[in-house]
């Protein structure tokens, strides 16, 4: 749902925020209140980030060598690493694909909710606990779900006759990145389910009941009346899951560490792995990675910003 | 018609119990792993746990480490919440209550780290942490906690607080209540709702927290849950009994919480997007 600026809150009358024509501010209050906040942001925010920009363009060994590189991170990276381009490619189609099983199984619960299912209540509880789970949890207990022998993914299949579709689902380069996407659209349909039936009760409920009344069925309903008046709601949640898809680390790091053969990599895990796993003994390469990354997230986020979000705002 | 409508009910209830039975199962199931034994699980891996073997719980949390963990997880949670709690709550009050010259300028800059990957201050911290000596300590993960949740909150935070009513703190000023004592007083007794909310929040993600975790500390005695997870699934990769019961310790307590503020706690995890 849209969440629109809290100064737009009407300020005339006795309700709302500080009007410009009351007093002028003491400094040392402001100060006080501001201070523990932007010293943590500066401290651990901005300093850190700076810092990144200004790894990105040197090597950093440990124990204290710099050696000033200019743009060749940069070069070797956009031009040579092929890693890095399959990763690039593996989280694009991520971000892709994933947002829209992610909303659209969100939304199709939420309507059930809506529906008048007995136990509304409990379903709607069920459904969101996986949202409140560590990666770490989800992730091992997928590992077990796809393995090979045991995992209920196969037992399944075999059990239905399909024993030839049984595999080893996060060990098949062919398969690894679609189950690992399968598990984080699961972990996270409880969040836009959530979301959803709220903007569903927020409907205004004379136009449903006046469908209703011209014999409108379910079908129609949802198509022709909830999903457009819900269309700010499903782009943002659409969009949200876009960004995030864009950072995603955890659940791979977890449950395949980028493999079978790079094709679970994300840029994430790629910049995790160059900077900590491998002996490569320089901290510059990986952060050239992070800035490059981090201009693409922002150009992103600025545009979709400008195409579909005139006035309001969205935190990723 | 009433047949139509019935087969319609059918499909639609047919739906719900599939997606419960698709959301739910994968914990229930390690819940009961986590009573049984490996040897049972391996002849077969979906039997209900009877004998149930309790004692597996104690087992992990002597022998394997996990009371260090779960003690670890539980100082360092709950010490960065309170801060940010406070940190949050006085930068919102300051920004919400208070005009002055660039006052949407810090908001905006505050704000606008929200989209900062990670991955683009993870490398770095590492070595300021270092350079700070906060490398590999519980209080240097703690302050990197507050950091990386403090948009989030001041966000909810300022957001809720705007709307507190001016009259409430000209009428405070009047009745000449000092700047810190409106802050107490006022601010934080009327913003309740809204700071516990955003409680809510970080103590889940902070608990389930991992990259940062991952690269800030080295030492076991110093791990929190979900590294000790991992480490111990590095160790006893075939160990499927025991991994389930090490899951659970750090299940249970979010369960626990869950069943009791049910609606809180989706609220609150659902705040950054819905008022």
């Amino acid at each position: 749902m849209a969440v629109s600026r809290p100064l737009e809150v009407p300020a005339s009358g006795v309700k709302g925020r500080l009007r410009w024509g009351s007093p002028q501010s003491s400094w040392p209050a402001v100060l006080t209140f501001l201070a523990p906040a932007l010293l943590l942001y500066a401290g651990f925010t901005i300093y850190p980030a700076i810092r990144t920009f200004y790894n990105s363009v040197h090597t950093i060994r440990p124990r204290g060598g710099e050696e000033f590189v200019g743009l060749a991170n940069f070069r070797e990276l956009l031009t040579t690493d092929t890693v890095f381009w399959k990763a690039v490619a593996n989280t694009m189609v991520w971000a892709v694909v994933a947002p829209v099983p992610d909303v659209l199984v969100g939304l199709l619960l939420a309507v059930c909710l809506y529906a008048k299912v007995p136990l509304a209540r409990f379903f709607r509880v069920v459904w969101f606990a996986p949202v409140l789970l560590s990666y770490v949890v989800v992730g091992i207990i997928w590992m077990w779900v796809y393995n090979y022998e045991w995992g209920v993914a196969n037992l399944l299949l075999r059990g239905i006759g399909l024993t030839a579709w049984a595999h080893s689902w996060l060990g098949d380069p062919a398969t690894a990145l679609w189950a690992v996407m399968f598990t984080h659209v699961w972990k996270w349909t409880g969040f836009n389910m959530v979301v959803c039936l709220a903007a569903l009760y927020a409907l205004p409920s004379e136009i449903l009941e006046a469908a209703a009344l011209d014999n409108c069925g379910w079908m129609r309903k949802f198509l022709f009346i909830m999903i457009p008046m819900m269309w700010r709601t499903l782009l943002n949640l659409l969009i949200l899951s876009l960004i995030g898809k864009m950072k995603v680390f955890d659940l791979v790091w977890i449950m395949t560490g980028g493999g079978p053969l790079w094709s679970t990599e994300t840029v994430s895990t790629y910049v995790y792995k160059r900077a900590f796993e491998w002996s490569t003994f320089d901290l510059g390469y990986p952060s050239a990675v992070a800035t490059l990354w981090f201009i693409v997230i922002l150009g992103l986020v600025l545009g979709l910003t400008v195409l579909f979000r005139p006035g309001d705002r969205l935190e990723y | 018609m009433g047949l139509a409508r019935a087969a319609k009910q059918a499909t639609l209830l047919a739906i719900v119990s599939l997606y419960t039975v698709l959301s739910g199962a994968p914990v229930l199931w390690v819940a009961v792993m986590s009573l049984r034994t490996t040897s049972e699980i391996s002849a077969d891996a979906y039997a209900l746990p009877f004998p149930a073997h309790w004692d597996k719980y104690l087992s992990v949390w002597t022998t394997s480490h996990y009371g260090t963990y779960f003690w670890n997880s539980t100082v360092i949670v709950v010490t960065a919440v309170a801060a940010l709690t406070i940190v949050g709550s006085m930068a919102a009050h300051g920004l919400a209550r208070y005009r002055f010259r660039g006052n949407r300028l810090v908001y905006f800059v505050l704000f606008s780290a929200i989209i900062f990957p990670p991955q683009l201050t993870i490398i770095s911290l590492f070595q300021v942490l270092v350079e700070y000596g906060l490398f590999n300590t519980r209080p240097g993960l703690g302050l990197v906690y507050v950091a990386i949740q403090l948009p989030l909150t001041f966000y909810i935070l300022e957001g809720f607080f705007g709307q507190i009513p001016q009259d409430y703190f000209d009428a405070a000023k009047i009745d000449g209540c000092s700047e810190f004592g409106v802050f107490w007083r006022l601010t934080l007794p009327i913003g309740l709702p809204a700071i516990a909310t955003t409680v809510i929040l970080n103590l889940i993600e902070l608990w389930n927290e991992f990259l940062y975790a991952v690269v800030l500390i080295t030492d076991d005695e110093k791990r929190t849950l979900p590294l000790g997870i991992m480490r111990f699934m590095g160790d006893k990769l075939e160990d499927i009994g025991m991994i389930a019961t090490g899951m659970m310790i750090a299940i249970i307590p979010v369960i626990v919480v869950y069943s009791v503020c049910s609606e809180r706690m989706i609220r609150g995890m659902t705040a950054s997007v819905l008022k």
